[in-house]
């Protein structure tokens, strides 16, 4: 049994009579006097019935002479023609018509069910209308692009598929106060989404739900209750430029610019990085930035081209205390790290720009060396910067050696060949 | 340009005026849009027949020819009247389309909403055919036969009717509009083809 409420169209399938002059137009259907031609009238006109249903309906025919017969009618649904033991004639003008067990209606704007003469000539015509009524919509999601607008999108009930053109609503009130609204901007992202421009307050929550209808009946989501400021996301960061470290080829710079419409509110947003090697199609996702808005990827392979992008959540933004929304990526951003003679690590992780230690497995043993030296050895002025400069310090002494070794032509002074054998 | 013999005024001289080069060059202009026109009148037949499903889109399809308030096909002596008057007949045509287009569309905004193409055709084809309307006016006009009477009003009524009849009457009124605008496009065009010395482009 489907769900929702059963709409006055399954009840009754009688629609009545246009009031405007037949005159100026000719209906299929209406009489003409004194040509000899014949019309009829299909009934029910434009019936609406649910799957599985059956149909009796009717062709009358009639025209000058009087007396024209339903011998030689038949009928045609979708352009094909019924079996005649689905017909038969009632009385001298009249031919009837038994369908049962319908499908679901083939095209939106109805089926065509066609009395035709006995020369083929159309005499009328009805569109039925088969389908169900439509399910609970539900799954309803919502976010605040920089706390201005509200955008909506849910999943329609049983997939959709009602066969009938169903039309989706969303409304939304304030909680406490205030009547119902309707959203007006549809399938902006997707087709079953709205957008709401403006007026919307903050601080206060909003009642939203979907209603569908269609001709066989109606259905309404749950409610889905928000404030605005627990569902805010914002504009990927701009200006995202990704740069070498120097001296060290395993290392990028990677600097941004908080969203500028949510500039003065992002103290506690959080940054994610992604990257990946330029012919690959697997990203390395960063996730421990905090709200720096300067990262350095390091641990990567030297000379190699990386694409790199950057994205915002503006989570805590006025108190808030839900998890806030990502916002979409950067556009990516291209950059390589320097060419090294020795074959480089296979990838690394984040470091901020203050030489905290990262994630990577070789640093993450390296800081507790060091945290532990610290303690035991007393070495105050360990760091991992005083460790990227001692690499860069061999790195750049490594070539020297190769060239003085004969390894590197002369006047080529930072081109490796490969190893030094 | 080569001069013909005949006269701006004779209205048996259909083929034999001599044109200005602005005025040839209006006439050009304008047989170009209506050679488009016709093209995209013909998508618009595709697409319409394909919504509103079989029969509509089958070769056998033949549904009644009904008349439409204020606009009937080009008659079978069309081709033989003088150029002006024929001209006169197609800019009068397409200044009866635009209502009934109009009223096409907000029917099938019922039965098709999501068909967003079909009603963006819908409404350019409206607007189309009152922009191809004027332009043959100017042409007429330039050639000094332009209308002279009052311009008859459009048929309101015929929008209102078509959307108080049923389903498949309203269908088949669609289709026999949109098939209406092609045909009219393609007399237009063939009629200003005509004023062309050495014929069209």
């Amino acid at each position: 049994m489907p769900a929702g409420r059963r709409g006055p169209a399954a009840q009754s399938a009688r629609r009545p009579p246009p009031l405007l002059p037949l005159l100026l137009l000719c209906v299929l259907g209406a009489p003409r006097a004194g040509s000899g031609a014949h019309t009829a009238v299909i009934s029910p006109q434009d019936p609406t019935l649910l799957i599985g249903s059956s149909l009796q309906a009717t062709c009358s025919v009639h025209g000058d002479p009087p007396g024209a017969t339903a011998e030689g009618l038949y009928w045609t649904l979708n352009g094909r023609r019924l079996p005649p033991e689905l017909s038969r004639v009632l009385n001298t003008s009249t031919l009837a018509l038994a369908l049962a067990n319908l499908n679901g209606s083939r095209q939106q704007s109805g089926d065509n069910l066609v009395c035709h003469a006995r020369d083929g000539s159309i005499l009328a015509g009805s569109c039925l209308y088969v389908g169900l009524p439509p399910e609970k919509p539900f799954n309803i999601s919502c976010w605040s692009k920089n706390m201005k607008d509200l955008t909506c999108r849910w999943t329609p009930g049983a997939h959709g598929e009602t066969f009938l053109h169903t039309n989706y609503s969303l409304k939304y009130k304030l909680r406490w106060y205030g009547q119902d609204n309707t959203c007006e901007e549809y399938h902006t992202v997707g087709p079953h989404s709205c957008h709401i421009p403006k007026d919307l307050a903050l601080f206060t929550p909003y009642e939203i739900w979907v209603e569908a209808t269609n001709r066989l009946g109606s259905a309404r989501s749950d409610v889905l209750t928000l404030d605005i400021l627990d569902v805010v996301t914002t504009d990927p960061p701009p200006d995202v430029h990704v740069s070498r470290v120097r001296g060290l080829e395993d290392q990028l710079s990677v600097r941004w610019v908080s969203p500028p419409a949510l500039k003065d509110f992002l103290f506690q947003a959080k940054y994610q990085i992604r990257y990946r090697v330029e012919d690959s199609v697997d990203w390395k996702v960063v996730d421990d930035v905090s709200n720096q808005t300067s990262c350095r990827l390091a641990g990567l392979k030297p000379g190699t081209v990386y694409f790199v992008q950057v994205r915002c959540n503006p989570f805590g933004i006025y108190g808030s205390k839900k998890a806030g929304i990502w916002s979409e990526w950067s556009h990516p951003t291209a950059a390589s790290t320097p060419r090294s003679e020795r074959p480089g690590p296979g990838g690394g992780a984040c470091e901020p720009r203050g030489g905290e230690p990262s994630s990577g497995p070789v640093r993450r043993e390296l800081k507790q060396f060091l945290g532990w030296l610290k303690k035991h050895a007393y070495c105050s002025n360990l760091s991992f910067r005083l460790y990227d400069q001692w690499r860069a310090w061999m790195q750049k002494s490594h070539k020297t050696r190769n060239q003085d070794e004969g390894i590197l032509p002369s006047g080529r002074r930072g081109t490796a060949r490969g190893p030094a054998r | 340009m080569s001069r013909r013999e005949g006269s701006l005024e004779a209205p048996q001289a259909d083929s034999s005026v001599s044109l200005l080069p602005p005025l040839e060059a209006k006439i050009r202009q304008t047989h170009s849009l209506a050679h488009f026109l016709t093209k995209y009148a013909e998508q618009l037949l595709q697409e319409y027949v394909q919504l509103q499903g079989d029969p509509f889109g089958l070769p056998s399809f033949s549904p009644p020819r009904l008349p439409v308030a204020g606009l009937s096909a080009p008659a079978p002596s069309h081709a033989g009247l003088p150029v002006h008057e024929r001209l006169r007949l197609d800019a009068a045509a397409l200044d009866a389309l635009p209502p009934l287009l109009e009223a096409v569309r907000r029917r099938q905004a019922e039965l098709n909403p999501r068909a967003p193409r079909l009603l963006r055709r819908l409404e350019d084809a409206a607007r189309q055919a009152r922009a191809l309307g004027a332009a043959v006016e100017a042409v007429l006009a330039a050639l000094g036969a332009a209308n002279r009477g009052p311009r008859a009003e459009p048929p309101a009524a015929a929008a209102a009717a078509s959307a108080a009849s049923g389903v498949f009457p309203a269908k088949v009124l669609g289709l026999r509009v949109c098939g209406l605008y092609r045909e009219w496009l393609s007399r237009t065009e063939g009629d200003l083809g005509q004023l062309l010395p050495g014929g069209p482009a």
